[in-house]
C-alpha cells in the first residue's frame, strides 16, 4: 500500500496550489468576475474513504473529465453541484439544459483544466497535455470511482489534490481534482525532489 | 434503519434481519448480491475490477475472480444452501460512453458471470450496462435487491417489497 510523508502530501498540496491558482485567475477572466480559491486538499486514503472523501457519493454531480498526457499520466475532473453548473452557464449566457450549455462546461473544463496542467508542468518541467473533455452528470461515487479504475495501475490507496473555487457573490463553487496515476504520483514527487 | 456501507472492493454477508447493505454510487463497478430468502442470510460484493491472478488482497471483494467465491463462501458459512441462493448484479456502466475504450464496466460483469458459472450458479436478475450510475442495496429481511440510477425510483431486482421500505 502506498504511504507519503507528510512533506510529501504538503509538497504536493502546494503543487495543487499553484495549479488552481492559475486556473482561478484564467476562469475570473472568463467571466469577468472574481474567482476565490480554498486551501487545496490532498486525498491519500484507501479507495472507499478517498472516494467519500471527495463528497457524499450519492449527490448528483455534473463532472467534466479530461485525461492528460505526455510527462503525466492522470485525469483532472471538474466537479459541480447542477445548480452551480447552471449558474455558471447563466453567467455565460447559455442555456445549462441545452447542448450547448453542456458544451460550455466542456469548454471552461478544457481551459480552466489546460492552465492548470501547464502551470504544474511549468513548475515542474513536465509537459502535459489534455485530451478533449467528456461531460457527464450522475452520482458523485460513480464519477470518482470510474476515473480511479481507468488507471490500470490502481492500487488499494487513491492519491487525489482537491482544490475548490468560487465565484464571489453567486452560488457557484465548483472542485477541482487531479487524480495522478500511481506512476504519476511518484513521477510528481521526483520532480520536485521529494 | 442504519445501513450497512458496503465500499469499493469491499464484500459482507449478514443474517442480521435489520441490517441493510449498500453499495453506493457504482459506475463501472458490480453490486453483486447473494440471497437465501428462507434463511434470511444476504451478502454483497462491491467489485472494482475483473481478475487478479495473484491472491485476493485485503479488499476482497476487488477481483470479481476471487469476490465470487469469498462471497459464496462467506453466505454458506452463515447457513445459506447453495440450491436456495437467488443472485443479483447491478453496475458495469460505461459513464463516460464518448471516448473511454477501456470498457471496464463490461469487462467486471463478464468476469463476475464466469466466475459465477464456474461456481454453478446462474444469474436471476440483473440491472447492468449503459452510461448512468447506481446505488444498490440488499435488504436481509425479506432478501430484497434493489437498483437505484441518480434521481431514479428504487427498482426491486429480486423479492417483494412486502414489509420492506424501499
Amino acid at each position: 500500500m502506498a504511504h507519503y510523508s507528510e512533506a510529501q502530501l504538503d509538497a504536493l498540496g502546494e503543487l495543487a496550489n499553484i495549479g488552481s491558482g492559475t486556473a482561478c485567475t484564467a476562469l475570473a477572466q472568463m467571466l469577468g468576475r472574481p474567482v476565490d480559491i480554498k486551501v487545496p486538499s490532498v486525498v491519500a486514503l484507501p479507495l472507499g474513504e478517498a472516494i467519500e472523501a471527495v463528497g457524499d457519493p450519492e449527490l448528483p454531480r455534473t463532472a467534466v473529465k479530461l485525461d492528460i498526457f505526455g510527462d503525466l499520466d492522470g485525469t483532472v475532473l471538474l466537479v459541480f453541484p447542477l445548480e452551480d453548473a447552471a449558474a455558471l452557464c447563466a453567467m455565460l449566457g447559455v442555456d445549462p439544459d441545452s447542448e450547448v450549455g453542456l458544451s460550455a462546461l466542456g469548454e471552461i473544463g478544457n481551459i480552466l483544466g489546460t492552465s492548470y496542467v501547464n502551470a504544474l508542468g511549468q513548475m515542474i518541467g513536465m509537459e502535459v497535455e489534455p485530451h478533449p473533455p467528456v461531460t457527464t452528470t450522475d452520482m458523485l461515487g460513480a464519477i470518482v470511482s470510474t476515473v480511479l479504475l481507468e488507471r490500470d495501475d490502481v492500487g488499494d490507496t487513491a492519491l487525489m489534490l482537491d482544490s475548490a473555487m468560487f465565484v464571489e457573490g453567486e452560488q457557484c463553487e465548483l472542485s477541482f481534482l487531479l487524480v495522478p496515476s500511481a506512476d504519476g504520483v511518484a513521477d510528481l514527487l521526483s520532480r520536485i525532489g521529494m | 434503519m442504519p445501513e450497512t456501507p458496503v465500499r469499493i472492493g469491499e464484500l459482507v454477508a449478514t443474517k442480521d434481519p435489520d441490517e441493510v447493505l449498500v453499495s453506493v454510487g457504482l459506475g463501472s463497478c458490480i453490486g453483486l448480491a447473494m440471497i437465501d430468502r428462507p434463511r434470511g442470510i444476504v451478502g454483497l460484493a462491491h467489485v472494482m475490477l475483473p481478475e487478479s491472478p495473484n491472491g485476493a488482497g485485503p479488499l476482497r471483494g476487488r477481483y470479481a475472480n476471487h469476490a465470487v467465491p469469498i462471497l459464496l463462501e462467506e453466505v454458506l458459512a452463515l447457513g445459506a444452501r447453495p440450491s436456495g441462493l437467488e443472485i443479483g448484479m447491478a453496475g458495469g456502466a460505461q459513464m463516460f460512453a464518448k471516448t473511454s475504450s477501456i470498457e471496464v464496466g463490461r469487462r467486471n460483469e463478464e468476469a463476475v458471470r464466469l466466475a459465477l458459472s464456474a461456481a454453478s450458479l446462474s444469474v436471476k436478475a440483473t440491472a447492468t450496462g449503459g452510461d448512468r450510475g447506481r446505488t444498490v442495496r440488499v435488504h436481509a429481511q425479506g432478501g430484497v435487491m434493489t437498483s437505484r440510477e441518480v434521481a431514479g425510483e428504487e427498482l426491486v431486482l429480486l423479492g417483494k417489497a412486502v414489509g420492506v421500505p424501499v
